[in-house]
């Protein structure tokens, strides 16, 4: 790859030695190894890689320059393992901040417990923090699965008939502004305080970001892809399965991942109001409890847990959808 | 982001003469939702599940009653009071660190993580750092409803047409008035977008952090009248709160089309 050589690489490492430190730390590739030995001596920084400087202000060019712009914006970023290199970098530095204001005394130690004490927390009980969080993915994953099959489902089903698009207009346009979470105490009062209640309350409000996104897609699949299949001979069920599908499975698949934010909230929100136990449950009971070092450690887990679903489902959707433009952006 | 894709005139033609039906279609629609609210009540009859006509009537009560002044204004303040803070500070914060690409290249691991965390799970920390409340309560809301702005500032500001930044730079705009002059105005349209978000975000959140930690308020409203079986009010809280979020919403789009009335796509894309 052309970009990774041209990047100014020692640039990078004047300016910053804790990136010197994760680089040596982590295993080097040898492109980049050969880059370093062969990069010349450190010059004055310039703003921009060579890739943005103005070469010909020739009409064309500058044309050229804006339809690049989103590639340009990415060599700026650099590639992607450095940026890597640089967020772990960012984490490590906030996490030092952390310690030294908790070490100086500037944050009272009640409230704001150490970074130990918070590491402390998670490994001595990461076996009842394991569990909750099982609790908290059991009834998540259930009401999320359900929501996006139901969504995908009826999303794609309402889409390709106008009349059906038309008669969901409104309901879906009231259901978006309303507050899930403010069903919580219905739910309670129809179904218990079971697991069910929780997934089919997930699954409730799962469903509008998954169904919204199918139903829109759906609407705005390339017409002349539709021409393109009905030219080729394609029936009804072979338009829905070879054109609408994959046409309308990125928009699905995002609205799966902001699915997967909003089951994250609910699930955590029915653990807190009810009291089933769970992750909310159990950072409820270490805050009642004044166990402050133990709720920062269900506070840590939930974080993760937020995070591994959102890069999951977005790196499953990468491989799973290579057609979809913002798969091939990032690759 | 999906682009509009052009509508063939015929088919325009086409949906304009049915525009009409399809548009009672939509009422219809609703209509039909709650007529199966009705029935199932009805053959079910449960108390848990009252008439939609039963809900329906006891919003009326609620909104005249006192919980106006003791549930649903507090409310509305503190969600309008964790918006503007999130609004700020997310701007701020987003466009400062999306044009600062390598102050922000550090920045994106804390972001990703901070985002992640679900905002539920911090009412027991805010609760922890600020007792029970409305302070507590527009804490919650802010660390819920900062992060679609945020991100969609930073992301929006990294994307910055180089072109419009070097011209600027070469008339000799720097610094702050850069960040006001060409980078905000090119991420309006992002900005708006995960402001519209964060609104939403406000109410939903709000609603959760009343029902732990406060007093007073909507979600205390609605938690209140489930533990005392009173029903219809539980379900008229939820009607007046989902009217507040329809309403927000509304005024919110509205003021967006006037501050974005240069920036077509966004109008065009606005009930998708």
């Amino acid at each position: 790859m052309p970009r990774r050589r041209s990047f100014p690489f020692y640039r990078v490492l004047l300016l910053n030695p804790l990136i010197a430190i994760i680089r040596i730390t982590l295993p080097v590739t040898s492109i980049q190894e050969k880059q370093r030995v062969k990069a010349p001596a450190p010059g004055p920084a310039r703003p921009d890689p060579p890739a943005l400087d103005p070469v010909t202000p020739h009409p064309a060019a500058v044309g050229a320059r804006a339809a690049l712009a989103g590639e340009a914006a990415q060599v700026r970023a650099g590639p992607a393992r450095l940026r890597r290199a640089k967020a772990a970098a960012g984490v490590a530095g906030a996490l030092g901040l952390w310690a030294l204001l908790t070490q100086t005394g500037l944050l009272g130690r009640s409230e704001f417990p150490s970074v130990q004490a918070v590491a402390a927390a998670l490994g001595g009980s990461a076996g009842p923090l394991l569990a909750s969080l099982g609790t908290t993915l059991e009834s998540l994953l259930i009401g999320l699965g359900i929501a996006s099959a139901a969504g995908a489902v009826l999303g794609v089903a309402v889409g390709t008939s106008l009349w059906a698009d038309a008669a969901t207009d409104v309901i879906v346009r009231m259901a978006r502004p309303l507050p899930s979470l403010a069903l919580i105490p219905i739910a309670i009062l129809l179904a218990g305080l079971g697991t069910t209640m929780t997934s089919g309350l997930v699954a409730f409000a799962a469903f509008w970001p998954v169904f919204i996104n199918a139903r829109y897609a759906t609407r705005q699949v390339e017409p002349q892809l539709l021409d393109t299949g009905r030219a080729l001979g394609f029936g009804p069920r072979e338009l829905l399965w070879r054109v609408v599908v994959p046409s309308a499975a990125p928009a699905i698949a995002t609205g799966v991942r902001v699915a997967a934010g909003i089951a994250t909230v609910v699930t955590i929100s029915v653990e807190l109001v009810a009291g089933t136990g769970g992750l909310g449950g159990y950072v409820m009971h270490a805050q009642e409890g004044g166990a402050t070092a133990l709720m920062y450690a269900g506070i840590v887990v939930g974080g993760m847990l937020g995070w591994l679903l959102s890069a999951g489902i977005g790196a499953l959707a990468r491989k799973a959808l290579p057609w979809d433009p913002a798969a091939r952006a990032a690759a | 982001m999906m682009t509009p894709v052009a509508v063939p005139p015929a088919v325009r033609r086409r949906v304009a003469g049915r525009r009409l039906g399809l548009r009672s279609a939509g009422w219809l629609g609703v209509l039909a939702v709650a007529a199966a609210w009705q029935l199932t009540s009805l053959i079910l009859h449960k108390p848990a599940l009252p008439t939609f006509t039963t809900a329906l009537s006891a919003v009326g009560p609620v909104v005249t009653g006192p919980a106006l002044t003791s549930d649903i204004l507090p409310s509305l303040g503190r969600a309008l009071t964790g918006f503007v803070i999130s609004a700020v500070a997310g701007i701020v914060i987003g466009l400062t660190l999306g044009y600062a690409r390598r102050l922000g290249d550090y920045c994106t691991g804390v972001i990703d993580f901070l985002r992640s965390v679900p905002a539920p799970l911090l009412i027991p920390l805010a609760i922890v750092l600020l007792g029970l409340g409305g302070q507590m309560v527009v804490a919650v809301v802010v660390a819920a409803a900062v992060w679609p702005v945020l991100v969609n500032a930073f992301d929006a500001a990294r994307r910055t047409e180089p072109l419009y930044l070097d011209t600027a730079r070469s008339c000799g705009i720097k610094g702050a008035a850069l960040l006001r002059i060409v980078v905000l105005p090119a991420a309006l349209p992002m900005v708006m977008a995960g402001l519209r978000i964060a609104l939403s975000t406000s109410l939903a959140v709000l609603v959760v952090a009343e029902m732990l930690g406060a007093s007073s308020g909507i979600g205390y409203f609605i938690l209140q009248a489930q533990q005392t079986f009173q029903i219809p009010q539980t379900y008229a809280g939820i009607i007046v709160l989902a009217g507040l979020g329809w309403f927000l919403d509304t005024a919110f789009l509205l003021a967006e089309r006037r501050l974005l009335r240069w920036e077509r796509a966004v109008t065009r894309d606005r009930h998708g």
